[in-house]
């Protein structure tokens, strides 16, 4: 297992060179000065010059990137223009929106999608298995910020049960946080949701076909034990793998998610910044996302090796 | 020939979800191919006297705070959506496809190109393709880049998984025996037989980078104004949600009839294209 670990764990480092060399140079595929972008049209030739020392657009390329990395390893991501903060600390304070943001919506598309697997696994073929696969493809065909929108519409301004954006700290008020969260939570995770539920229907209606889920019925075992206890437990392990998959794509869409029930978590940060040009944001939002999102799948990776074994030893 | 029997053609248009996506999808093409004919108002006009409308028999889905038709509106928004999302699927086709094809035949190139590949799948695709559009520039082909950019991995993913399971098969080691060149065995054997699963996967690519193109115009990143785009219409609407919600409304209904066209027509090309895909998951 251990060996296992140190091979996946190198194998992770390449990409993480290269998703940091990536998130640097994004600067560079800015077409013109990025200093007179990010400056507007009323900067004097003081000001541009002053913002290129501060970028250290006046440097070469190579010291540029010599920069960004003794920077790096210093655990400085750089300043941000707009903020007159560090991007690090910048993004440290609204990571937990984010992330709790990206972990409930998990948790609702992981439960919610795999009841609806099992329901159209066991009905495969007939009428609640139809809806359910129909729901699903609807799902992941909806546009998420919209579906937002439509939310809001629905339960904040005609129903008025819920807040129409905003975010209260948990520590605050878990009622008034639970609240501001239910909405874009249940946004984010519809289309996950969808997924999961082809997935859990696949996966069941492979492991319904195996001689142990047999052997259960003929030893007269109730229905339900047989689908809960012998068939959905083989069936998550394909599901709970892809879960480092969704995580990525859900924190890609915390972005847009958290702008329009706006939330002040990470998300709105690099919207933010993507809009006003501010550099060194963007790029240590993309740095740290990607690394995240690394990190999250070498995590899964190594738990289903460590639950299954023949991973370890297969390859 | 693997994956493509010689029914595939009739499963296809036998399988129900091909049909019902082809209808729906056949139709949004239609509207938008057709939309200066079908649109029954200039969608470009402001006209301060029809400002927020709702719904009525001159404007039959309402208007917008400067008076645009939103009907004529989406219509052409669903044009520009299409274009770009077709932009986006052959783009990445090209160059994912040949990407996957390289690495999966190219035993050296594999580890580099994969590793090229993951970095890039590292970060969020939408989130990506928002920083590369801002990055550009906000515009038609930009925004078509900077997709291609966020989804090529996937393709190639899919291309090389397609061309390592063709390079096993006996036919592959018959045409080596006889002497063809490596390129000659990728090109007019391997290829041909690994497109099943890229033509499946890229139906997918088109109706995400539907989706991701509306988020981009949806945060000002895509085509600027006045070009009418689903996303920015959405946008538009947005702080008007109690008054006209019918701005907002429309737009979204277009983006998910289109998509779910597309998704549809995925399913139902998986099937009759390669049965053993069925379980798989794009």
């Amino acid at each position: 297992m251990l060996r296992y670990a140190l091979r996946r764990i190198l194998a992770a480092l390449p990409v993480l060179l290269l998703v940091s060399l990536m998130s640097f140079a994004i600067v560079w595929i800015v077409p013109g000065d990025v200093a007179a972008e990010m400056a507007g049209p009323t900067a004097t030739a003081e000001e541009l010059a002053r913002l290129r020392e501060r970028l250290g657009l006046n440097r070469p390329w190579h010291e540029q990137l010599v920069g960004w990395y003794w920077a790096l390893a210093q655990g400085d991501l750089g300043e941000s223009i707009l903020l007159r903060q560090g991007v690090g600390a910048a993004i440290l304070e609204r990571l937990p929106v984010t992330l709790s943001l990206t972990f409930l919506a998990l948790g609702i598309a992981l439960v919610a999608g795999t009841a609806l697997g099992v329901v159209a696994a066991v009905r495969a073929g007939k009428g609640a298995d139809r809806a359910a696969m129909g729901a699903a493809l609807v799902g992941f065909s909806v546009p998420d910020f919209w579906l937002g929108l439509v939310f809001v519409y629905v339960f904040a301004v005609q129903l008025a049960w819920l807040p129409t954006g905003g975010y209260v700290p948990f520590g605050q008020d878990p009622i008034g946080w639970a609240r501001g969260m239910v909405l874009p939570a249940a946004t984010l995770a519809l289309a996950q949701i969808g997924l999961f539920a082809r997935m859990t229907r696949a996966a069941m209606l492979e492991v319904l076909r195996q001689d142990y889920v047999r052997t259960a019925r003929a030893k007269g075992m109730p229905g339900w034990v047989v689908i809960g206890k012998h068939a959905l437990r083989n069936a998550l392990i394909p599901v709970v793998t892809v879960a480092g998959i969704a995580c990525g794509v859900l924190l890609g869409g915390t972005v847009v998610i958290e702008s329009v029930f706006s939330l002040p978590g990470v998300g709105r940060l690099i919207v933010g910044a993507i809009q006003r040009r501010d550099y060194p944001v963007i790029q240590g939002g993309l740095l740290l996302t990607a690394t995240i999102f690394v990190c999250v799948n070498l995590a899964v990776d190594l738990l289903y090796a460590w639950l299954d074994p023949r991973i370890r030893h297969g390859r | 020939m693997a994956g493509k029997a010689p029914g595939a053609l009739s499963r296809l248009i036998a399988h129900p979800s091909f049909r019902w996506g082809a209808l729906l999808f056949g139709i949004i093409v239609l509207c938008a191919v057709f939309a200066w004919w079908l649109a029954p108002h200039d969608p470009f006009r402001n006209n301060f006297r029809t400002r927020f409308r709702a719904p009525d028999e001159t404007f039959w889905l309402g208007t917008d705070r400067f008076g645009r038709d939103i009907l004529s509106r989406t219509l052409h928004g669903a044009k520009v959506s299409l274009r770009i999302g077709l932009g986006v699927a052959a783009l990445t086709a090209l160059v994912g496809g040949t990407i996957g094809a390289l690495a999966g035949f190219v035993k050296r190139l594999d580890g580099p190109l994969m590793r090229f590949m993951d970095a890039l799948m590292a970060f969020p695709a939408v989130l990506l393709a928002i920083a590369l559009a801002a990055a550009l520039g906000p515009s038609e082909v930009n925004a078509i880049l900077a997709l291609s950019i966020a989804y090529a991995p996937r393709t190639a993913r899919v291309m090389r998984a397609g061309v390592m399971v063709v390079r096993e098969f006996p036919f592959v080691e018959g045409a080596r025996a006889i002497g063809a060149s490596p390129a000659r065995v990728l090109l007019r054997h391997i290829l041909p037989n690994a497109m099943a699963p890229l033509v499946v996967q890229q139906t997918y690519v088109f109706a995400l980078a539907i989706l991701a193109e509306a988020v981009l115009s949806f945060l000002g990143v895509g085509p600027p104004p006045p070009t009418p785009t689903l996303g920015g219409i959405i946008a538009d609407g947005r702080d008007y949600i109690q008054e006209a919600p019918w701005i907002s409304l429309v737009p979204g209904v277009a983006i998910a009839m289109t998509v779910l066209g597309l998704n549809l027509m995925g399913d139902g090309l998986r099937d009759a294209l390669d049965p053993r895909l069925r379980t798989a998951i794009r």
